[in-house]
C-alpha cells in the first residue's frame, strides 16, 4: 500500500469481506466508518484486530432519541497504515445491553464503565462495568442521555445565587435618538412664530 | 527587680491583650501569606504571571505552598465539580486557623458558564467560607493581585472570619454539604 487511497480501499474490502455492511462514510482519507449489525460487532472487531488495527481508540454513544436507538462507536486506529476505522452499531434504547469486547480489547473496560455510567448501557462480560467512574453517588437517570435536563437537576440541587433588581443595571446609557428628539422637541418649543 | 521608672500599672484586660497580640500575628500574617493553589479550573492560567516576574507575588511576602496543613489560603481557581468540592472539603478542613478562602472567576460565584451543569455547583460560599472573591471569565492578573490585596486589607480591618464563621455556623454548612453531595466521604475504589 503506497498512498492513503489504497489504504481506504483496502479497509473497505476487508470490511465487506467480513461483515455485511449496513452504511459506508468515508470521511476524509484517514477515517472511514461503518454501521453495521449489532451481532457482527465481535467478528468484525476481531478480523480488524488481526489486521493491524490493534489499538481500541474509544468507545462512545450517541443518543438518538427519535429513533429509539442507541449507537454504539468503537474507534480503531493502525500503526501501520494510517486510517482510523469508526465501527458503529445501533442498539435497543429501552433495553441498552451490549456483549463487552473485553477478549478483544482488554483497554475497552474503562470505556464500557464511562458509557455504562453516562447512557447506562449494560456491558454483560465484563466484570464491573456497573461501578462508578467519574460520577460519585448519581441519584438520576444517566446524565448525557438526551431526555436529561441538566437545568432543572442543577437547580434542584445546586443552591442559586439571587441577584436583587436594583443591582442589575441593564442599559445604562440613554439612547442617542431619544435625546436628539428631546433637544429638538425643546428647540421647536422655543422657537416663537406660527406654530406649525 | 522593680523598675525604678514610673510605670503606670498596665490597665489592660485579659481579652484586650488577647486583642492585641492577635493585631501583632495579623501583622505578621499578612505580610506571609502562603498559598495552596486548588487549580481546578481555566483560571489558574492566571497564576503564572502572577507569581513569575511579570507580577512577581513575592513582593507581597506571598508564595506557593505543597501541604494545606501548612498553608494560609486556600485559593479555588476555577469551576468545581461535585468531586473536586468534596477533595476540597477534606482539603479546607485539614488547614491549620487561622485560613482564608479566594476564588477566582465568576463559576464560584454563580456557576459562570457551567451554572446549567448537572457536575458544578453554583455557589461556593454555599459550602465553605468565602473571603475574597474576584470576578471575571478570567480575571486579569492585576485583579488577581488586586484581590490579594484585598485580602491582607481584611485581614489588617478584622473582616476576614471566614474561618471563625465556619464554627459559628458549622451545622449550616454541613447541611448544604449534604444537600448537594449526599456524602461527603470519599467512596471509591481506591480508597476501599
Amino acid at each position: 500500500m503506497m498512498n492513503s487511497m489504497n489504504n481506504v480501499e483496502f479497509v473497505n474490502e476487508l470490511v465487506n469481506g467480513a461483515v455485511k455492511v449496513i452504511k459506508t462514510d468515508v470521511v476524509d482519507n484517514f477515517q472511514v466508518s461503518y454501521e453495521i449489525k449489532k451481532n457482527d460487532v465481535h467478528l468484525l472487531l476481531t478480523r480488524l484486530k488481526g489486521a493491524g488495527w490493534i489499538q481500541l481508540s474509544y468507545l462512545s454513544a450517541i443518543d438518538w432519541l427519535e429513533e429509539n436507538k442507541f449507537e454504539l462507536v468503537y474507534i480503531l486506529f493502525n500503526w501501520e497504515k494510517p486510517v482510523y476505522i469508526q465501527v458503529r452499531a445501533k442498539i435497543d434504547r429501552e433495553n441498552p445491553v451490549m456483549d463487552s469486547i473485553l477478549p478483544i480489547f482488554p483497554g475497552a473496560k474503562y470505556y464500557e464503565r464511562e458509557a455504562h455510567e453516562f447512557f447506562g448501557i449494560a456491558f454483560p462480560g465484563n466484570p464491573d462495568y456497573e461501578k462508578q467512574l467519574i460520577l460519585e453517588g448519581w441519584d438520576d437517570i444517566p446524565p448525557l442521555r438526551k431526555d436529561f435536563d441538566p437545568q432543572a437537576y442543577s437547580d434542584r440541587k445546586f443552591p442559586k445565587r439571587d441577584y436583587p433588581q436594583d443591582y442589575s443595571v441593564k442599559d445604562p446609557k440613554e439612547s442617542r435618538q431619544a435625546k436628539r428628539a428631546e433637544r429638538e422637541k425643546r428647540a421647536t418649543s422655543l422657537r416663537g412664530g406660527k406654530k406649525q | 527587680m522593680k523598675s525604678t521608672k514610673f510605670t503606670p500599672a498596665s490597665k489592660l484586660s485579659k481579652a484586650e491583650v488577647d486583642r492585641k497580640w492577635w493585631e501583632i500575628g495579623d501583622y505578621f500574617r499578612r505580610n506571609s501569606l502562603w498559598l495552596l493553589m486548588y487549580c481546578t479550573g481555566c483560571c489558574a492560567i492566571e497564576l503564572p504571571p502572577a507569581m513569575t516576574s511579570a507580577y512577581d507575588m513575592e513582593r507581597l511576602g506571598m508564595g506557593p505552598m505543597a501541604t494545606p496543613r501548612q498553608a494560609d489560603i486556600l485559593l479555588v481557581s476555577g469551576y468545581l465539580s461535585l468531586k473536586t468540592l468534596r477533595r476540597l472539603i477534606y482539603t479546607y478542613e485539614q488547614m491549620s486557623e487561622p485560613r482564608y478562602v479566594v476564588a477566582l472567576g465568576s463559576c464560584p460565584i454563580n456557576g459562570g458558564i457551567y451554572h446549567d451543569s448537572h457536575a458544578v455547583i453554583n455557589q461556593l460560599d454555599q459550602y465553605i467560607p468565602v473571603d475574597v472573591y474576584v470576578a471575571g471569565c478570567m480575571p486579569n492578573t492585576e485583579a488577581v493581585m488586586n484581590g490579594f490585596v484585598d485580602l491582607m486589607d481584611q485581614i489588617k480591618r478584622k473582616t476576614a472570619v471566614g474561618w471563625k464563621k465556619y464554627h459559628d455556623h458549622f451545622e449550616w454548612y454541613k447541611q448544604n454539604q449534604r444537600d448537594s453531595l449526599g456524602e461527603v466521604i470519599v467512596h471509591d475504589e481506591f480508597h476501599e
